[in-house]
């Protein structure tokens, strides 16, 4: 018998994702968002979805939320740096009461999922106390012990993962670029300690196993189910491979905060381009513009 | 530390319209007023909008603090570009060549003891939508005439547990408003001198800079430090939405002939020139 391969195509995977679940997503700031996956889980027109996403949070979860998938979010903040301080679409739909925010920080997050991934009631933790956290999340429920005042931090788990990296082999290893320097991972580890179900990330490019057994420290997860998608995370960067792209973000943007100010035309505009209208990875980098990635593409000497 | 009080302190005679200053000139300001705040053997971290940080943490270490430890985003590094901590928009960028150690996101955990040579820092830059008197800021959202939020604010970003447990923070605005500077936050993301009395915590806020002015803290509460050579003392009591102690406030020292060669070789290129501020104060 031969080593199953875990390998699946896009739609496969987004078929994994169903209404109501929650969903982690990997990315912080521009860096490494499951964007192709994104756009395949908003074709599929879920609803009433809870993101797990960041713990700074962007595109991936500012887009989900604009598509109308979202009804909860765990994230520690939703941002566009340099570009737009607070994201259009968490910000419309926070404001106008379609989403709730389960408030919390960067560290809370991942205690969150660690509670999770340990099998916790809850996690103790200082950070936190004195803030409006606890009274902005009944979830955090500020106890005492010894003298001292804590936050108490219950488990989050997702259903399921979707992540993007740089490479994985066939039998789910998935590795970061040799070249990644602005931090190998983010919270794709702790996203998938967390999980109660599959783990699915998206990859620049499938790699032969031998070159994984060749630089284990390279590889940050194991189990992974794997699909190619080659551009996956634009306009999302992967840190060794592309740099974000703040012309495309800033378009984004534009569309969004036009919507929150009464006028839908440009988000329904960039959805039915970059979303509907691009049922996959080729459509989509047609509508980029077939040269796009190589102009992002990072030179390390 | 060195607090830069041996250098020339603006023109206090001037009469006249002050003179307009760029945010490149106000940026680099900025920059030596916080890295006069750095030591040397701390730890500094700082996260989104990194770039006026690293510019004060890169000066601090040519100047007095060269064990000043420098984490941007999650690695630590000997000097590097001006660049966001978490990505770059360069494709040639160099700047993992200078980088000496590199961790996952959850080390942001690892904040809770004060004593270890591997804690994440000492020094923790924050900023917020709302920051108050006590120097309490708010990343969560804006409260509107009904008491209910309506705007919603970014989210607390990692501020909360890091500045909640780090012992000395410096808060840092763009702009400087009566709606940046309230009486009292709507929302505490990271909890000022009398809420962390109130909670039990150790250290606070010890320094809040803006484009226009520096201030400092008092029993707990803000008071003027000094006001920039291009802004007015008077503008800047009618930009903050509370009362400052009266009496006189002495200009910023503005960069001396060292610091101006330091940044010379910090920031090459002038990219603290995009760094988000107003040297005007903002729409007041």
């Amino acid at each position: 018998m031969s080593r199953a391969e875990r390998v699946l195509a896009l739609s496969e995977a987004a078929a994994l994702a169903r209404d109501g679940m929650t969903i982690g997503l990997s990315g912080f700031s521009y860096q490494n968002p499951p964007m192709e996956m994104v756009r395949a889980l908003i074709r599929r027109r879920l609803k009433d979805l809870t993101l797990v996403s960041g713990p700074t949070a962007g595109i991936e979860t500012d887009l989900l939320i604009g598509a109308g998938c979202v009804r909860r979010v765990v994230t520690a903040g939703v941002v566009f740096e340099r570009l737009a301080p607070i994201a259009p679409a968490f910000r419309r739909a926070a404001e106008r009461g379609e989403i709730e925010v389960w408030e919390c920080d960067e560290c809370i997050w991942h205690l969150a999922l660690k509670a999770a991934a340990w099998g916790m009631p809850h996690i103790l933790w200082r950070g936190g106390v004195g803030s409006s956290l606890p009274e902005l999340n009944p979830d955090l429920r500020e106890v005492e012990e010894d003298g001292r005042r804590y936050l108490r931090v219950p488990p989050v788990q997702p259903d399921i993962v979707f992540l993007h990296a740089a490479e994985a082999d066939p039998f789910g290893n998935v590795r970061v670029a040799r070249e990644a320097y602005l931090g190998r991972s983010f919270s794709e580890r702790a996203l998938s300690l967390a999980c109660r179900g599959p783990v699915v990330a998206t990859v620049e490019r499938l790699v032969d196993p031998d070159d994984v057994t060749a630089a284990p420290e390279r590889t940050l997860l194991r189990g992974a189910l794997v699909v190619e998608a080659p551009g996956g995370a634009h306009p999302g960067g992967v840190s060794g491979r592309y740099v974000p792209d703040l012309e495309h973000c800033r378009e984004y943007v534009e569309a969004g905060e036009a919507r929150r100010r009464g006028d839908p035309v440009p988000f329904q505009r960039y959805l039915e381009r970059y979303v509907y209208g691009a049922e996959g990875p080729d459509d989509y980098l047609r509508a980029i513009g077939p040269d796009r990635l190589e102009r992002l593409a990072s030179r390390p000497a | 530390m060195n607090g830069g009080r041996d250098a020339q302190g603006g023109s206090p005679g001037r009469v006249g319209p002050r003179p307009v200053a760029g945010r490149l000139d106000v940026a680099r300001l900025l920059a030596c007023v916080l890295a006069r705040e750095l030591r040397d053997g701390e730890i500094v971290a700082f996260g989104l909008h990194a770039e006026l940080l690293l510019a004060a943490a890169l000066l601090a270490q040519r100047l007095h603090a060269p064990n000043l430890v420098i984490r941007h985003g999650l690695r630590v590094e000997r000097g590097a570009d001006l660049q966001p901590a978490a990505w770059t928009a360069e494709r040639a960028s160099r700047s993992h060549e200078t980088i000496e150690y590199l961790e996952s996101h959850d080390a942001i955990l690892d904040v809770a003891n004060p004593a270890s040579p591997l804690r994440f820092c000492d020094v923790f830059l924050v900023g917020g939508l709302q920051i108050d008197r006590e120097g309490s800021t708010n990343l969560i959202g804006i409260k509107g005439p009904d008491g209910r939020m309506s705007v919603r604010g970014p989210g607390s970003i990692g501020t909360t547990s890091i500045g909640t447990l780090a012992r000395h923070l410096i808060l840092f605005s763009g702009d400087h408003t009566a709606r940046r500077f309230v009486e009292r936050v709507d929302y505490v993301s990271v909890p000022g001198w009398r809420r962390r009395a109130a909670a039990g915590l150790e250290g606070g806020p010890s320094l809040c800079v803006t484009p226009l002015a520096v201030f400092e803290f008092q029993d707990g509460s803000m008071r003027l430090r000094s006001v920039h050579a291009h802004a007015s003392e008077e503008d800047v009591r009618r930009r903050t939405g509370f009362p400052l102690p009266a009496g006189a406030v002495p200009r910023t020292p503005p960069p001396t002939a060292a610091e101006r060669a330091a940044l010379e070789v910090v920031d090459p290129f002038d990219r603290l020139a995009a760094v988000d501020l107003r040297p005007d104060g903002g729409e007041a």
